[in-house]
This record gives C-alpha cells, structure tokens and sequence, in this order.
C-alpha cells in the first residue's frame, strides 16, 4: 500500500531577534536555518495494516502525513501509495484517502455539518442512496444524528472530532491518516473514537496510520509501531516487542496503610514513584525477581492492596525520549 | 464538466447557508458596494459636467465603458472575490491541506470556492446602467448580443491576471500585500487604453495586459473594425492560462502547510 524508500524532508525558516529591532533586521537580512522534518524515512505497509506513529512534538510524524497525502512534495526519496505518486494529486488517488487532523478542521465552521457533507458529496461523486446509507450508519455508531443540523461552531470539540471523521469516511476510503484524532478530548469520547475507528477497519479492511500522544489509542488500535526522533525512525515493529525494549520488567504497585521512609534499601533501586503522601508507590521489578521481592515487601510492610502490570508503553517512551540511544544499542 | 458543476452548486447553496446566519452584514455588503457603483459613476458624471470629452470618448461612451466594468467587476466580486482573501488565509492557517486532498483541481477549490450572495443582488443596478448607456449609444442587436459574452472574456482575462500575482502567496505568505497589488491592477483596468499614456499603455497592454480587459471588448462594440485589442485578449488568456497552470503547479511544490 505505501512504500518509501529515503523518504526526506527540509523546511525553510528564519531566525528573527525577539523586539522591534529585530523585526526591522528581518525586512533587510534574515538568517535562514534549514531543518530535516523527516530523514531517509523507509516504509513497507500492507493492505489492512493499522500502524501507530510514535514520537515526541516536532519528530516529523505529521509531516510524514502530509508527504503521504500529497499535501506537501518530498525534498528527497521515493514514495508511492498504491502506486500512485501523491504529490501528482490524481483524482483516483484523491478519492482513495482520508486525512484527520485533531488540530484542524475541515469542516466549514458557519454551517452545519451535514451542509459539509453533502458539499463533500459531491466532491467525492457519492451516489444519493450511498451517501444516506453512510451518514445513517456512521451518525448511528457515533449518536451524533441530532447533532447533524446543527452549526459546526456550536458543537463541543468531542462532537466536532466525530463530524470529522464521518466526514474523512463518507467516500470510504482505502487508506486512512489519522493526526491525534482524540486529542483534547474527555476519556468516554476517546472510547467513542477508537471504537468507531476499529469498527470501520474491520469492516472495511482500510489501512490506517494513526499518530496519537495518548498511548490507550495507539495500544488498543495498533499491533505495528513504528517510532521516530528529530525524522529519523529509530523502531518499526510489533507494540508487543516494543514493550519490551526496556526489558522484561514488570511494574508493581503497592498501597500502604500509612506513609513509608522512601529511602529503605528494599525499593531503592527499583525506580520507585511516590505520590505526595509516600503511601503508594510504583516500583520496576525484573520479572525474575518478581516473586521473591514482591514477597519481601508483603512480608514486612502493612498493605492494603497491590498489582502488577507490564511496563507501561507511555513509560516505554517517556524512557527512550529521554535517552533515544537506548535503541541503538 | 458534470462534476465541477455539481459541486458549484453547492459552494453557491453553502454560501448561502453561511450569508444567512450573518443577516447584518449581509446588508451592509449590499450597501457598501451600492456606494462604491454610486461614487464611481458619480465622478465620471462630474468630470463630464466640465469638459465635453475625454480622450476620444463622448460622456455616453466612457459612461458605457465605466457600467461594462462594473459589471465585470460585479460578477467578480460576486463569484471570486472573496476567494481571492480566503487564499492567503487557507496558505497561513494550513486550510489549504485540505482543499488540496479533495479530488477536484485545486484552482476551482480555491478560487470559485467563495460565492458572495450579498453582492449578487447589487448587480441589477449595474447591468441597469450598461442598458441605460447602451441605449443611448444606439448599438446595434448584434453588439447587445455580444455584450455577455464580452463582459466574460474580460472577466475570464482579470481572473487570470489576478491568479498569476495571488500565486505569489505561496511564497510570501500573508496575503494582505498581494491582494492591495491585485485590486490596484483591477483599478487599472477600469480606464479605457487611451486615458494613459504611450509607454505605461504599451506595458498594460502587452506585458500586463489589465487594458485588454475593457477596452479590447468596448472598442469593438462600438466599432467592429477597432478588433485589435480583442484579438489580443483572447491571445493574452490562452498564454497567461498557460502561464497560470504552470504557476500554479511551482506554487503547490513551495507550499509547506502550517504546523498542526
């Protein structure tokens, strides 16, 4: 479905000095930086695939997007999705994507959503019985069909977030591009979200690239991960594998009946986190040693309650932004 | 051809859902551009309350000249004037993303994407005085015929003219600038050829060509032999289109869209 092979691409911008001087320097002289948003970036996706983009703010994940829609065109590299050229623009290829950008609307913010489709309709050439089948369907799964006459600039944002992607979806597209689609929205909406959009690609066997900052989304929709630094991707793998780039560490949490001295030598070094009353921790225990420690701390300590899980991927990642060498090695 | 149709009539009936919720300003609009045809006929009125002629033209004449431009410029305000605004807009904010994913050519997403309702009523007040002017000038049925079709080749040349500077955007960014040049261009071109002189009428004819917009269409009318400047509209709009799509194209390779 996509292929790219050193896929790169350099923005242009100024250094201007803060105040009105350095406005009045910018007219006559500026100091152009140029920076790599995306370096000899190489994919291979399949039809059906939902992969999760990762990465911290400026890593080049949406600018990845917008290489792969055609939005912008490539400083360097070769990139083809579905064979088309998406800088080209054709029509066929047009009609065979979708974009969601969290941060951007493409609905027209002065009337009402379904105005918005039915422009849409036409632009996409949906025949009238398919079109009503697909706002039916979708506004249904989403609960939003109340909603649909309704001004865009009067919905909350959770609403607006699912007129958007009933929007990307009308032509059912074959690819799907999905830029922080639940950003700042409640946890019940996120929900909503992954639900629909899991739903949408069992039915339709569409490949989805998903960027997110919230890990629930990328671990409830992908199985693939592919991560990136300052444009460079530095893993492309299974999220089961990715947990374990840390090691097969597990995280315990223990509750305590009163507040304990963080400095005993039984969790000193297993990373332990405090809340503000040192009476819960969270504590990293290699998995061979799970057992026993675990125990010792049973034993002399009065809890109340406590769990284990896998190593979070959001601590996964907190790790690695810190410190991305981890990978090379 | 079916296609772009059907999704025009919808930019029109979204335009007039958006009109709609706006009702005060919908009305100012109307008033603001009944001042601007008012005080523009007004002042060549003026001018023909002093002297006798203007250049060559007889009050009558450039009267009929100035209403076919206002109703050129009408039709433009009406139909692609404020897409001309939203462009540096959609460059600044990034809307042009999504412009740019929908399967249509960008040029019509862009440019005939913003129909403006309140000024599609002032135009009974302009085409009343091309009738007025006409009428006085005593052209004859097959000039009244081609009169349409003249006013939208001008219409079809200012476009053009207009897409080719606003391509600027792409590189400049904030539109403010490019538009003021824009609208002095359209100022240019309200005059008849003659009211300029030689070298600044050579390079608004040939190098630029704003004066082929009016005069080339009016000359003819008045005198089927005066083809001229007509003949070189219809030579400008096959080289500037030509020059607009391969504009355009560089233009949408320098587009970096705005962070999200």
């Amino acid at each position: 479905m996509i292929h790219s092979t050193n896929l790169s691409k350099t923005f242009q911008s100024y250094i201007k000095e803060p105040g009105f001087k350095g406005s009045l320097k910018a007219i006559f002289s500026r100091n152009y930086v140029y920076k790599d948003a995306v370096k000899n970036f190489n994919i291979e996706s399949k039809r059906g695939e939902i992969i999760g983009l990762l990465g911290p703010n400026g890593a080049g994940k949406t600018t990845l997007m917008k290489m792969f829609t055609g939005i912008i065109v490539p400083s360097r590299g070769d990139l083809t999705v579905m064979g088309y050229k998406p800088w080209e623009r054709s029509k066929e290829f047009r009609k065979k994507i979708a974009l969601v950008m969290g941060q951007k609307s493409q609905l027209w913010w002065d009337i009402p959503a379904m105005d918005s489709f039915l422009l849409l309709q036409k632009y996409y050439e949906i025949p009238d019985d398919k079109f009503k089948k697909r706002v039916m369907e979708m506004s249904d799964i989403l609960q939003v069909e109340p909603l649909l006459k309704v001004h865009v600039r009067k919905l909350s944002l959770g609403e607006r977030m699912k007129m958007e992607l009933m929007a990307s979806l009308l032509h059912t597209p074959e690819i799907i591009f999905l830029d922080e689609p639940t950003i700042g929205l409640d946890l019940v909406a996120q929900e909503n979200i992954r639900e629909f959009i899991s739903e949408y690609h069992r039915t339709h066997n569409a490949t989805i690239f998903l960027t997110s900052h919230y890990m629930a989304d990328i671990q409830a929709l992908c199985k693939r991960l592919v991560l990136i630094f300052n444009g460079e991707k530095h893993y492309d793998g299974p999220i089961k594998e990715f947990e374990n780039i840390l090691g097969k560490d597990k995280v315990v949490s223990f509750y305590f009946s009163e507040a304990q001295n963080p400095n005993d030598p039984l969790w000193m070094r297993l990373e332990p986190k405090w809340n503000d009353f040192l009476d819960q921790v969270e504590l990293k225990i290699p998995e061979s040693d799970l057992r026993e420690t675990t125990q010792k701390i049973l034993d002399h300590k009065s809890i109340i309650d406590f769990h284990t899980e896998n190593m979070p991927i959001e601590r996964v990642m907190k790790t690695l932004m810190a410190n991305p060498d981890i990978l090379k090695a | 051809m079916k296609h772009y149709l059907q999704v025009y009539q919808k930019f029109v009936s979204t335009a007039f859902t958006q009109a709609s919720s706006f009702r005060i300003s919908f009305f100012l609009v109307i008033l603001m551009d009944l001042f601007f045809y008012f005080s523009t006929l007004a002042s060549v009125i003026f001018i023909y309350d002093h002297v006798e002629y203007i250049g060559v033209w007889q009050k009558s004449q450039l009267m009929f000249f100035i209403s076919f431009m206002l109703t050129l410029d009408w039709l433009h305000m009406t139909l692609f004037s404020e897409s001309f605004w939203m462009m540096g807009e959609h460059i600044r904010t990034g809307s042009l993303d999504f412009i740019l994913l929908r399967p249509i050519h960008s040029i019509f997403s862009v440019f005939f994407r913003h129909f403006r309702p309140a000024t599609m009523v002032n135009g009974l007040v302009a085409i009343f005085f091309l009738i007025k002017y006409g009428l006085a000038l005593n052209l004859s049925p097959l000039s009244w015929a081609l009169t349409p079709f003249l006013i939208i080749l001008g219409l079809t040349l200012l476009l053009i003219i207009e897409i080719i500077i606003s391509i600027a955007m792409f590189w400049i960014v904030e539109g403010l600038g490019v538009n003021f040049l824009r609208m002095q261009i359209q100022h240019l071109s309200r005059w008849p050829d003659f009211i300029y002189a030689s070298l600044t009428r050579k390079v608004l004819t040939i190098f630029l060509p704003v004066l082929l917009i009016g005069s080339g269409p009016v000359r003819f009318l008045y005198d089927y032999k005066d083809y001229k400047l007509l003949i070189g509209l219809i030579i400008a709009i096959i080289i500037s289109w030509k020059l607009m799509l391969i504009l355009w194209n560089v233009g949408l390779k320098k587009y970096d869209s705005a962070s999200s």
